[in-house]
């Protein structure tokens, strides 16, 4: 980020009270392919600071896409364009030119369907993009990894082997490990792109336990197939078809007396 | 509305639909056969009622035990959820519409044995309105329709006044004391009784009916 940004900067960034905006999409069309076809079309919500908001719909209806526009993932697509709108993060067009990514994705961090530790020790995993900032100091190290762990509730089960290879986790524990990694450069906003799909159904509820404590800190949204995930950990539901946002209301609604057929007929298993 | 992906779950909510209206069907044919066992001076079919009852409370427990499987299986939501919730609550009305069926049978034929009581002819209009509404409550969850069951919540009005006029006379013609047949109009009193909280219950049932259209708690309201 060049010296004239000064948004997105945890020092200057305001404090978000809970239901407060923190993410603002507006009008927001995106394409893979240059503009001539717009996966996203028209999209505009806002994502409310302090809860968890879950992405749902049917395979290609654009979730996955609109999540990774919020951390600028789909930079890495060369044809990859926002075609029209913006999304706003604490009040700054995150597509602005004075935007960096990788600046971007310190206050928006990324947790992916699959599992991805570094080949490195559980430490060092942690401690990874405190040192990718700069921090050297292993006294400030030690906090930050043990501090993370604890949140992803994955410290009392790896205390004692902290330089142990990440990769000699189980499946759920190098999720939880993932979750840590990302938490550790205290991010406002962690998107979770199906964190639970590859998962047993005992790791995925120490997940979605994660994530209930997790929304005390930070702002969540997920993306999932499972619906019946959505209702147990979200608070605010965006359902999509086909590159439109079709409803978005809290979830007890969207799952218990959706305004939309649509809808309706996609929660109770009717299409999708 | 289009049917769901998985065929079985169809089968299952609306197998469990059905099982509500067979048991419905049971429920109104218990309160016709002690009503006419009543008026015939039939204590055979007064009886009947008493003895098929168990069926009655056997629909209800199955009912539960196939909403219990449905919510296990297929974690409804939305309106299928609200289908599957009510009628479990519609099936726990009819059970307690059974009860009544069986305090109407067992009065009647304390009545019948006791002997000829003009005053049991009373009952007449009182039992057709509620058996009306119970009918109407039945065709509002089968259809899932709420004109009909905002009709049925309107006529329970009717139940309730008929209920009130005929316990005014029989609480009069009790008080008076020139009766040798007190016993039996106090019987006449409680079938009265017994049969406007049926109208109470078909109520029950087309509140449960507007909560599956419009997602509306609108008891107690």
């Amino acid at each position: 980020m060049n010296d004239d940004s000064v948004t997105l900067d945890s020092a200057d960034a305001p404090v978000m009270g809970i239901d407060e905006t923190i993410i603002k999409i507006d009008d927001l069309s995106f394409s893979y392919d240059l503009g001539k076809t717009n996966t996203l079309r028209n999209i505009s919500l806002d994502i409310p600071a302090g809860k968890v908001t879950a992405f749902i719909g049917p395979s290609g209806c654009g979730k996955s896409t609109l999540l990774r526009c919020l951390n600028r993932m789909n930079d890495l697509v060369d044809t990859a364009k926002v075609t029209t709108g913006k999304i706003s993060i604490l009040d700054q067009d995150i597509n602005a030119p004075d935007v960096e990514a990788i600046e971007l994705r310190k206050h928006v961090g990324m947790v992916f369907q699959k599992y991805n530790p570094f080949p490195k020790s559980i430490y060092e995993n942690v401690a990874y993009g405190l040192r990718v900032q700069g921090i050297k100091n292993k006294g400030v190290l030690d906090e930050a990894v043990e501090e993370s762990l604890k949140k992803s509730a994955l410290w009392s089960e790896v205390k004692d082997r902290l330089d142990s290879s990440a990769l000699g986790l189980s499946g759920g524990q190098q999720q939880r490990l993932c979750i840590a990694r990302t938490i550790a450069v205290k991010p406002q906003i962690v998107l979770m792109d199906e964190p639970c799909s590859a998962l047993d159904p005992i790791a995925t509820a120490r997940i979605e336990e994660l994530i209930a404590e997790l929304r005390q800190e930070f702002t969540i949204v997920i993306v999932t197939h499972n619906m019946q995930q959505a209702t147990r950990v979200s608070d605010r539901t965006a359902f999509f078809y086909l590159g439109e946002l079709i409803e978005y209301a809290d979830t007890a609604k969207i799952f218990g007396n959706p305004s939309k057929k649509q809808t309706e007929d996609y929660v109770s298993g009717r299409f999708g | 509305m289009a049917g769901h992906i998985l065929k079985n779950y169809d089968e299952e909510l609306e197998q469990l639909k059905d099982n509500v209206l067979q048991m419905g069907s049971g429920v109104m044919s218990a309160m016709e056969k002690a009503i006419k066992g009543l008026l015939e001076g039939d204590r055979e079919q007064c009886s009947d009622v008493v003895d098929e009852d168990e069926a009655i409370d056997r629909a209800e427990k199955q009912i539960d035990e196939q909403g219990m499987s449905i919510l296990m299986r297929f974690n409804p939501v939305a309106s299928d959820l609200r289908l599957v919730l009510s009628s479990i609550n519609v099936c726990r009305s009819l059970e307690r519409i059974g009860d009544h069926a069986v305090n109407l049978a067992k009065r009647s034929r304390k009545i019948l044995k006791a002997g000829e009581v003009p005053e049991a002819r009373l009952i007449e209009p009182l039992y057709l309105q509620a058996q009306k509404i119970v009918s109407l409550a039945l065709t509002a969850y089968s259809d899932i329709d709420e004109e009909t069951a905002m009709n049925v919540i309107a006529m329970d009005q009717e139940v309730d006044r008929i209920h009130k006029t005929l316990s005014k006379s029989l609480s009069s013609k009790i008080a008076d004391g020139g009766t040798t047949q007190t016993e039996s109009l106090l019987h006449i009193l409680f079938i009265s009784r017994s049969l406007e909280r049926i109208g109470d219950l078909a109520v029950n049932v087309a509140e449960d009916v507007v909560f599956i259209t419009s997602a509306e708690d609108i008891r107690h309201t």
